[in-house]
C-alpha cells in the first residue's frame, strides 16, 4: 500500500492533467486544469521547505565533520538564514527597498561577474582546444573561424561571403542537428513521463527503480 | 621556441583580451552594421501593428544578460513608443521586474508624454514557470495576486482594463537567456492560442533558437548583441550594442589570431617529435 498508493495518485493526477490541457470541451475540464494549477503552486511552495531541511542537513553534516571545503557551507547557511530572517522579520512587504538592495547590489553584480568572466576561459579553450588534429576537428576549427567572423561586422568588411557561410552553417547544419535533438530529447521526456506514470520509474518515491 | 607559442600563458590572452576589448569600447572605430532577415521581420511585424496595440515583453533573464538583451529591450520598446504601441511585461525570472523597470527608464526619458500605468505596465516576477505562464493567458490579475511589480493594485491601472491577459496581446517578444525561455511560450502560449512570438536571446541561444525561427514558430529573432545592435541602427539610435560590436569585432579577431598561433606550434611541435 505504500508504495501503491503513490503510484496510483501519480497515475491519476497525471491523467487528469494530460487530458484537461490536451483537449477542450466542457467547463469542468478548464476548471479542473486551472485548480490543479494552483495545487502545483502550492506544492512547489512546499517544496521549497523540504529543500531547506535538506540543505541544512548537508550543509549541517559537512560542517559538524569538517569535511572538504566546509568553511563554504557555514558562508551557505548564513546566506540563506539571513534571507529568511530578513524576510520574516525586517522586511515583511515584498516591495521593501531592503530585496531591492539585495538584487540590484549583491545578486546582480556577482551574476555580471560571473557571466562576463566566461570570455576569458572561452578564449583560452579555444586556444588550446581548436586544434587540427584530425578531419573532424579541422571541420571544428573551420566552422568556429567562419562563425566567429561571419557574426561580427569584421566578417563582412573582409569578405561579403564569410556572413552568407556563417548564415547557412547557422540555418542549415546547425538547425537539423539542433532539431534532432530536440525531437530526440522530447521524445525522451514522453517516455519518461510515461515510465513515472505507469509506476515504472520511482525515483520519486526515493527508490532506485 | 616557435613550439612554444602553441602554449602561451593563458594569462597573457587574458591581459591581452582585456585591453581589445577595453580599447574598442572607449574608442570605437564605428565598422558597418547590416540588418539580417532575422531583425528585420520582428522590426516590420512591431511596424505592421496599428496604434495603440497591447504587446506583451517576457524579460526572462537576470543580470548576466544584461551585455545582449537589455540594449535589444531598449531599442524594441524604443520602436514601440514611436509607433504608440502599449507594453505588458513580467517574467518567470527573478529579475524580471528589475529588468523592465531598467529598460523602460531608460526610454521613457526620450517620451514625456508616455506614462506608466496607461502605455506600460510592469507585472514584475512571479513564481510557477510555465503554470504561471499558463494562468497569465486568461486571467492576468488573478495570476499576478493582483498587484504590480510596485505593489500598485491593477484594477487602478487604466492599460490593465484591456489587458486581462496574454491573449489580449497582438504579438509577444520575449528577452530569453535559458530556461524558462522560448520553448515554454511556444507551448503554453503560442502555438495553442495563435499569438505570434519573437525572440531576443543572447549569443549561446542562438543555436536552440534557430529551428523554432526556421519552422515559423518564432517569427524573427533579436539574436545576441548583433541583434542587438541591428535593432539600434533600425530605430536610428545607436547605443551600447553598436559600441560593443566593436569590441566584439577585435575580440573575435584576437581569438582567432590565438587559434592560428596555436595551430602553427601545434605543427611545428608535431615535426620536432617526428624529427626526434
Amino acid at each position: 500500500m505504500k508504495k501503491e498508493l503513490p503510484i496510483a495518485l501519480g497515475l491519476v493526477a497525471g491523467l487528469i492533467w494530460i487530458i484537461t490541457t490536451y483537449f477542450t470541451g466542457p467547463r469542468w475540464v478548464e476548471t479542473v486544469h486551472q485548480e490543479l494549477s494552483k495545487w502545483y503552486q502550492l506544492a512547489g511552495a512546499y517544496m521549497v521547505m523540504v529543500g531547506v531541511v535538506n540543505l541544512t542537513r548537508v550543509h549541517g553534516h559537512r560542517i559538524t565533520q569538517k569535511k572538504k571545503d566546509w568553511m563554504y557551507s557555514i558562508v551557505a547557511l548564513v546566506c540563506m538564514f539571513g534571507i529568511m530572517i530578513f524576510g520574516i522579520f525586517i522586511a515583511k512587504d515584498s516591495n521593501n527597498p531592503g530585496w531591492k538592495t539585495f538584487y540590484s547590489q549583491i545578486i546582480a553584480p556577482m551574476n555580471a561577474t560571473v557571466y562576463s568572466t566566461l570570455v576569458f576561459y572561452i578564449a583560452s579553450a579555444a586556444y588550446r582546444a581548436f586544434r587540427i588534429r584530425n578531419s573532424q576537428a579541422t571541420i571544428l576549427l573551420v566552422s568556429a573561424l567562419i562563425m566567429m567572423l561571419g557574426r561580427v561586422p569584421l566578417g563582412a568588411m573582409i569578405s561579403p561571403v564569410i556572413p552568407q557561410l556563417a548564415d547557412w552553417i547557422l540555418n542549415v547544419p546547425n538547425v537539423a542537428g539542433m532539431r534532432g535533438i530536440q525531437i530526440g530529447a522530447a521524445f525522451g521526456g514522453i517516455a519518461t513521463a510515461l515510465r513515472v506514470l505507469v509506476g515504472i520509474e520511482r525515483g520519486y518515491m526515493g527508490g532506485t527503480e | 621556441m616557435l613550439s612554444k607559442i602553441g602554449n602561451v600563458d593563458r594569462r597573457i590572452i587574458y591581459v591581452l583580451l582585456c585591453a581589445v576589448i577595453a580599447i574598442a569600447l572607449i574608442k570605437p572605430v564605428g565598422l558597418a552594421i547590416k540588418v539580417s532577415a532575422e531583425t528585420k521581420k520582428v522590426y516590420d511585424a512591431i511596424d505592421r501593428l496599428p496604434p495603440g496595440s497591447i504587446v506583451w515583453l517576457g524579460f526572462e533573464f537576470d543580470a548576466g544578460g544584461i551585455p545582449e538583451l537589455m540594449p535589444a529591450a531598449r531599442a524594441i520598446i524604443r520602436h514601440g513608443f514611436q509607433k504608440d504601441i502599449r507594453f505588458v511585461c513580467g517574467g518567470m525570472w527573478t529579475m524580471a521586474g528589475d529588468m523592465a523597470t531598467m529598460a523602460f527608464d531608460a526610454v521613457k526619458k526620450d517620451f514625456p508624454d508616455k506614462q506608466y500605468g496607461v502605455d506600460w505596465v510592469n507585472i514584475g516576477y512571479r513564481p510557477g514557470n510555465t503554470i504561471w505562464l499558463d494562468q497569465m493567458i486568461k486571467d492576468a490579475a488573478a495570476a499576478s495576486a493582483g498587484v504590480d511589480s510596485y505593489g500598485n493594485p491593477l484594477a487602478d491601472l487604466p492599460l490593465m482594463q484591456e489587458f486581462t491577459g496574454i491573449k489580449d496581446a497582438k504579438m509577444m517578444i520575449i528577452f530569453v537567456t535559458g530556461t524558462p525561455g522560448t520553448p515554454e511560450y511556444i507551448k503554453t502560449v503560442s502555438t495553442p492560442y495563435g499569438i505570434p512570438l519573437a525572440v531576443s536571446t543572447i549569443s549561446v541561444e542562438v543555436p536552440g533558437t534557430m529551428p523554432y525561427i526556421n519552422s515559423g514558430q518564432v517569427l524573427g529573432g533579436v539574436l545576441g548583441m548583433k541583434g542587438a545592435a541591428e535593432y539600434e541602427v533600425l530605430v536610428n539610435k545607436p547605443g551600447s550594442a553598436v559600441a560593443g560590436m566593436d569590441a566584439q569585432s577585435f575580440a573575435h579577431a584576437l581569438i582567432i589570431l590565438f587559434i592560428i598561433l596555436g595551430n602553427i606550434g601545434y605543427i611545428l611541435e608535431k615535426k620536432n617529435s617526428v624529427a626526434k
